[in-house]
């Protein structure tokens, strides 16, 4: 017991003691918010001036609608609130996308021309040199029977810059309707009433049967947050296991250790420290959140910024640092039989890499198990050990699944973590000692019925 | 009194390859015993064996009058061949992890530390990380974590390999002291010179098999019998007679006689004096550990790539 306790404290200390852990710290933060919220900002971000764009009009009546909805300051409502639920689950991104295009003044700039006599290929002729030219950096054909067939052409330089297309789609759309009604003698003002797109709240029911606070998606934002956190721990401080047995082995200071401590007792402390730097990690930032939470909204507030936080049950937090712990033990474990099976961290890396992929695809699942977090599949993949630790949290942020489903997926999980590390300090006693070449499966197999 | 170290028949392989076979050995309580052999001789891997690292396939290790329990671990010290110290971590941080692992605690750990360090002449290294320090103190800070506490069984696998002469005798008055204070010291290495100077007991394996043991006075006496260094001027013909001389070996300014089996030292002696010879050196050479373990290694490597 005290021999464990010297391995925790060692493994604990020397982590904590680091430049790197309170960079990690401090930075770590800053550094979620950079991989969440960059992503969506890049995508709405303009760069090189308007989207120069030609507006052939053989209708000739729809040009001037055309131009005011494009050029108009308006969020695109109507599309945001259509969609699927995975569409949803990046809505976050969507509002950041129409928060900044909003603030890009002149977003187009739009140019009529009529055929007048020509024909449609000489125009188009025209028009293509002007691109090829960088005059222009696309146009729209919108055919006379455009009203009744709603079929409208889009020729560009850049097609695959998919959110100028959507919003031209959706302005054209926007403005095509408009005349179709207007052609029906309703008037402007009626045009713009009947076209008003809907708000739709939505409320979340809980078991009793209650109804809950208005969700504007926070929910789904919160799965992709805690998913993530989840994933990036366990690549994190799997990886610092990876490093720390690769650096016994490569040192040789594991010989000394063998001949004090068993290895089962070695690698449990090993273990246990390095989650202890990560509880502690989590300890700071849980406590600046909650300070923000308490003081910075006031004061945020104060100021006329509105910040609301989504409400959210205490048993979520509960839950969360389960499956953290769950998935930080598998994990963990993993890499450090792939730590002694080794001789260079290089090697390390390669063999990891399975490991890795099976994170991956548990996060991967997530996104299909959030649209229906109560089927079949949405079950079993939450009992297998190596996906639960984020399916589980998925399906009890979306919709609670019974209790007894959590506490067996929680109990296949730890099961699990504790018969791998019976068998991986098993493969670490006899690997670690093997310097020179790295192991083979078959070897690292009778390794386990030897030790 | 128990020996303090048993080994009965013990062998040890690796899938193929049989590292240890069917070894048995024992060393007495408060003895250097040298374990001797060349590189792969199954040095390291019986040393293995006995601070409990890994278990025999058949055969038993007792330490104390017991059978090997990781609960024994403590009352050994071992230095491995390959050294080790988180690069990292300052020294005395190192060492009170390495005496928390023998389950030492508290001040007198660091009593202990301190002593230990002075002990070394490195003090002033305390609060160096590991990284800092040359080579041959690195060793010398490992030499400490394996005697700190105290134990009955020190194992010092090539404990002086690396290190300069001054660090060398400081290590041996070190090692002689803990012999004095009762500590049994198994000690493994390859260079003769040192095992001469230090054992009093020996086993030397090769190929993974004990090839001969016993006290070190005894080892020598049944090699050195036969060896006389000799400067003289005359008396060729008496070193020509085979019944009598088994080979000479020429040095710049003497001779090196080997005498036959079963001749007598002062049966050449006589005949020289006889002969007419001038002789102003005539000593029984005791053959050095070096030439017992090369003839030795030599006829088992023979033997043994005969039989394959």
């Amino acid at each position: 017991m005290n021999k464990l306790l010297a391995v925790i404290k060692r493994e604990y200390i020397e982590r904590v003691r680091t430049k790197m852990f309170l960079v990690l710290t401090i930075l770590g933060p800053f550094m979620f918010a950079i991989f969440t919220v960059v992503p969506g900002l890049l995508l709405s971000i303009k760069t090189g001036g308007p989207t120069r764009i030609v507006i052939v009009d053989q209708t000739d009546k729809l040009y001037d609608r055309v131009r005011t909805s494009l050029l108009e300051d308006k969020d695109d409502e109507d599309s945001a609130k259509t969609g699927s639920n995975a569409q949803a689950l990046n809505s976050n991104v969507n509002d950041r996308t129409k928060e900044a295009s909003k603030r890009i003044n002149g977003r187009y700039a739009i140019e009529r021309v009529t055929l007048t006599g020509r024909s449609l290929d000489d125009v188009q002729r025209e028009l293509n040199l002007r691109i090829s030219k960088d005059q222009l950096d696309g146009y729209v054909v919108l055919p006379a029977e455009i009203l009744k067939d709603g079929k409208a052409e889009f020729y560009g330089r850049n097609v695959g810059d998919v959110i100028t297309r959507n919003q031209l789609e959706r302005r054209l759309s926007q403005a095509v309707r408009e005349q179709r009604m207007a052609d029906e003698h309703i008037s402007e003002s009626r045009v713009r009433e009947l076209s008003k797109p809907i708000d739709m709240t939505t409320k979340r029911i809980n078991d009793k049967g209650e109804i809950g606070a208005e969700d504007s998606g926070g929910g789904f934002i919160l799965v992709f947050i805690l998913g993530f956190l989840i994933y990036i721990t366990i690549i994190m401080y799997g990886q610092f296991i990876l490093g720390a047995v690769i650096e016994e082995k490569e040192t040789r200071v594991i010989e000394v250790l063998f001949s004090s401590v068993r290895s089962f007792t070695l690698m449990i402390g090993k273990l246990i420290g390095v989650s202890l730097v990560a509880l502690t990690q989590y300890a700071i930032w849980g406590l600046a959140f909650a300070a923000f939470a308490l003081y910075g909204i006031g004061m945020l507030a104060a100021s006329g910024v509105p910040f609301k936080l989504p409400p959210l049950p205490a048993s979520i937090f509960v839950y969360f640092f389960l499956f953290l712990l769950l998935g930080y033990f598998l994990y963990a474990t993993l890499y450090a039989v792939i730590g002694s099976m080794v001789t260079t961290a290089q090697e390390g890396g390669m063999l990891a890499m399975p490991v890795l992929f099976m994170l991956i695809m548990g996060f991967y699942l997530s996104f299909v198990i959030i649209q229906s977090p109560n089927s079949t599949f949405a079950f079993w993949a939450s009992m297998v050990p190596f996906f639960s630790p984020i399916t589980m949290l998925v399906r009890i942020v979306t919709q609670t699944p019974p209790f007894w489903q959590i506490a067996l997926s929680l109990l296949i999980g730890f099961g699990t973590v504790v018969g791998l590390i019976w068998l991986a300090s098993r493969i670490y006693r006899v690997g670690m000692l093997m310097y020179g070449k790295r192991a083979t499966i078959p070897e690292v197999l009778r390794w386990v019925r030897q030790a | 009194m128990t020996n303090t170290l048993v080994l009965s028949n013990v062998t040890k392989s690796f899938d193929e390859f049989v590292a240890v076979n069917d070894l048995s050995l024992s060393v007495g309580p408060g003895r250097i015993f040298g374990l001797l052999g060349p590189n792969g001789a199954g040095k390291t891997t019986t040393i293995r064996m006995i601070v409990n690292i890994t278990a025999p396939d058949s055969g038993t290790i007792e330490l104390f009058g017991q059978r090997v329990t990781p609960e024994l671990q403590d009352r050994i010290g071992y230095l491995p061949e390959e050294r080790g110290l988180y690069k990292k971590m300052k020294v005395a941080d190192q060492l009170r992890f390495f005496g928390e692992l023998k389950n030492l605690k508290g001040r007198s750990l660091n009593a202990t530390i301190d002593r230990w360090l002075e002990r070394v002449k490195l003090s002033d290294w305390k609060l160096k990380k590991a990284s800092e320090l040359s080579k041959g103190m690195q060793q010398k800070i490992q030499f400490v974590a394996a005697v700190m506490h105290d134990p009955d069984l020190i194992i010092l696998d090539e404990p002086f390999s690396g290190l300069d002469p001054i660090n060398v005798e400081l290590l041996k008055e070190i090692v002689l002291e803990l012999k004095a204070e009762g500590r049994t010291i198994i000690f493994s290495t390859h260079q003769m010179e040192v095992a001469e100077k230090l054992c009093d007991d020996i086993c030397l394996i090769n190929r993974s098999r004990k090839v001969l043991d016993g006290t070190l006075r005894k080892v020598k006496e049944s090699y050195g019998r036969h060896s006389v260094a000799l400067r003289a001027e005359g008396g060729e013909s008496v070193l020509e007679d085979r019944n009598l001389v088994a080979r000479v070996e020429r040095h710049s300014d003497e001779v090196e006689v080997y005498l036959a089996e079963s001749a007598d030292a002062q049966e050449l002696l006589t005949r020289l004096i006889a002969a007419g010879a001038r002789i102003t050196r005539f000593e029984l050479v005791e053959a050095a550990l070096h030439d017992i373990f090369i003839e030795r290694v030599g006829e088992t490597d023979e033997q043994t790539a005969g039989s394959n």
